[in-house]
């Protein structure tokens, strides 16, 4: 598969340090990602994942080394940046008496690009109303977001990230707490929309069962390094499980 | 029951549906974005602030500003990181802030227990004059004002902070709003419901909305409108049976509030 040559995120050298900790949750990141690809990055619980993503839209402030997203430093860009990057967090839950409607909570994806002293019109809920139906969750979006299934969140989640027309999408464990009819239905969906929206896909999972099969490239992350890239999930064999997960298979 | 002149009347009506409305309002944020603990803080520290104001025959309502402000600026670094849990803010600061005002009242001249340091403590119906109401009326227009303009960044903070910070709003001066807003209506509230007790008005009329709505719109609408009602019972309540307005709003407003959780259709199963 070919990719534009536009780099839409480069790390160099990144280090990640959270405040009052000494060892750093992910050291000398080096990462290129081109505009199209579909990345996901794999490894155990602890691995720094989560903190790679947040470290690339900028949610944390990398400690050490050099992050463009976008064409752009994410350290002086940050709002800018996130107003173009869709992120879906990790296993989000709501209390049942949340008191926001699953539509509000899409819509609320668009705050950032409308910008301050400017409410939203008639073409922001259009948008809204045509990410609802693309992700499948017009019988969802009355609801109170509290009263929704882990699933179901997760789809608002997914469908509140593409609301802004976004061209890069973070996706942290899209896959976490869902049965296989929804781990399903959500992967095809996101393979669906990567490829319809012209997006740039990284998403981090712990779960190599749950790669997505239009994903075509996976880089291995453990101990806040970079211990394999440009893998395809076909190449991903029994001795990278072993080194990744220290279990014998 | 007591008899009060009707221009005092008047103006503890209109002065206690301006209170009402400007500190539901603030109590959405404070409730939503689990901001007691320090709101609750920041009234004792406006209170110890007016007390002080007392002992200093200082501006009374000028030093509860000072003090509210001041607690705020420095617990709101410590709210917004969350590096202390919130029952450690409230315990050492709660305490701290008590302490200092009645220390200062103590000092105040005259009687310690006079009827401006009770009116500190508890509330008074004649702790509100014509500039208090025009200080309120400013406040509650700002605060109604700055909810209008920058309601989908409210909104947005309210649902999650790291998610709008995600979607690429900048919270931290809409944080900082909310805690300054906190802060002012606390300390201009202070002298008609009473150091002890304002946090009573900030939480139970939104807390009761809470109970029956799912949208937040709604919430922010209807709030304003129970903080007033609240504050009307708890007055009628004080007159007829000659309570200190304070602790009337109060206790009313925790009855309601008992009430509303009962009839919750969120209580309902199914």
């Amino acid at each position: 598969m070919n990719f534009s040559s536009t780099q839409l995120i480069k790390l160099e050298d990144v280090s990640t340090i959270y405040e009052g900790e000494k060892i750093p949750a992910i050291k000398d990141v080096n990462l290129t990602i081109h505009q199209g690809e579909m990345v996901a990055v794999i490894g155990p619980n602890g691995a720094g994942k989560t903190t790679l993503l947040e470290t690339i839209n900028g949610l944390l402030p990398h400690t050490a080394g050099k992050i463009e997203v976008l064409g752009k430093d994410i350290k002086k860009y940050g709002p800018y940046i996130r107003r173009k990057t869709g992120y879906v967090p990790q296993e989000i839950t709501f209390v049942e008496s949340t008191p926001f409607l699953a539509e509000d909570v899409i819509l609320m994806g668009r705050f950032g690009k409308i910008g301050l002293f400017k409410s939203p019109t008639e073409l922001d809920y259009e948008k809204v109303g045509e990410v609802i139906k693309l992700v499948g969750i017009r019988d969802l979006a009355k609801k109170p977001i509290g009263k929704l299934s882990g699933g179901q969140v997760q789809k608002v989640m997914i469908a509140r990230a593409l609301a802004k027309e976004p061209t890069l999408l973070l996706l942290d464990e899209p896959f976490s707490n869902l049965d296989l009819n929804a781990l399903s239905d959500i992967s095809r969906k996101i393979s669906y929309l990567h490829t319809k929206f012209n997006l740039t896909t990284l998403m981090v999972m712990h779960n190599i069962a749950s790669i997505p099969p239009s994903c075509n490239r996976v880089i291995l992350i453990n101990q806040g390094h970079i211990v394999e890239d440009k893998l395809s999930r076909k190449m991903l064999d029994f001795p990278h499980l072993k080194m990744l997960y220290k279990v014998n298979l | 029951m007591i008899l009060l002149p009707l221009n005092i009347i008047t103006t503890t009506l209109i002065g206690a549906s301006l209170a009402g409305i400007a500190c539901s309002l603030i109590g959405v944020f404070v409730v939503r974005m689990k901001l007691s603990s320090l709101g609750f803080c920041m009234s004792h520290a406006a209170f110890a602030g007016a007390a002080l104001g007392l002992a200093l025959s200082f501006n009374p309502l000028l030093m509860a500003m000072i003090f509210s402000l001041t607690s705020a600026l420095l617990l709101g670094p410590v709210a917004e990181k969350a590096k202390l849990h919130p029952d450690v803010i409230l315990g050492v600061m709660f305490s701290l802030m008590l302490a200092l005002g009645l220390i200062f009242l103590s000092l105040a001249p005259g009687t310690a227990m006079s009827s401006s340091a009770m009116g500190i403590l508890w509330g008074s119906v004649l702790g509100i004059g014509k500039m208090e109401l025009v200080q309120l009326g400013i406040l509650t227009g700002i605060t109604v004002g700055l909810i209008i303009i920058f309601s989908k960044e409210f909104q947005a903070i309210m649902f999650s902070r790291k998610l709008a910070e995600a979607s690429g709003i900048n919270t931290k001066p809409f944080f900082y709003i909310i805690l300054f807003l906190t802060g002012i209506t606390i300390a201009l509230t202070l002298k008609l419901i009473g150091g002890l007790l304002i946090f009573a008005l900030v939480v139970n009329p939104t807390s009761s909305v809470y109970q029956f709505f799912y949208d937040i719109k709604k919430i922010i609408l209807i709030s304003p409108l129970v903080g007033v009602a609240y504050c009307m019972l708890g007055i009628l309540v004080s007159f007829l049976f000659d309570f200190p307005v304070g602790s009337s709003i109060a206790i009313v407003s925790s009855i309601c509030f008992g009430i509303s959780v009962v009839f919750s259709p969120r209580r309902k199963r199914g």
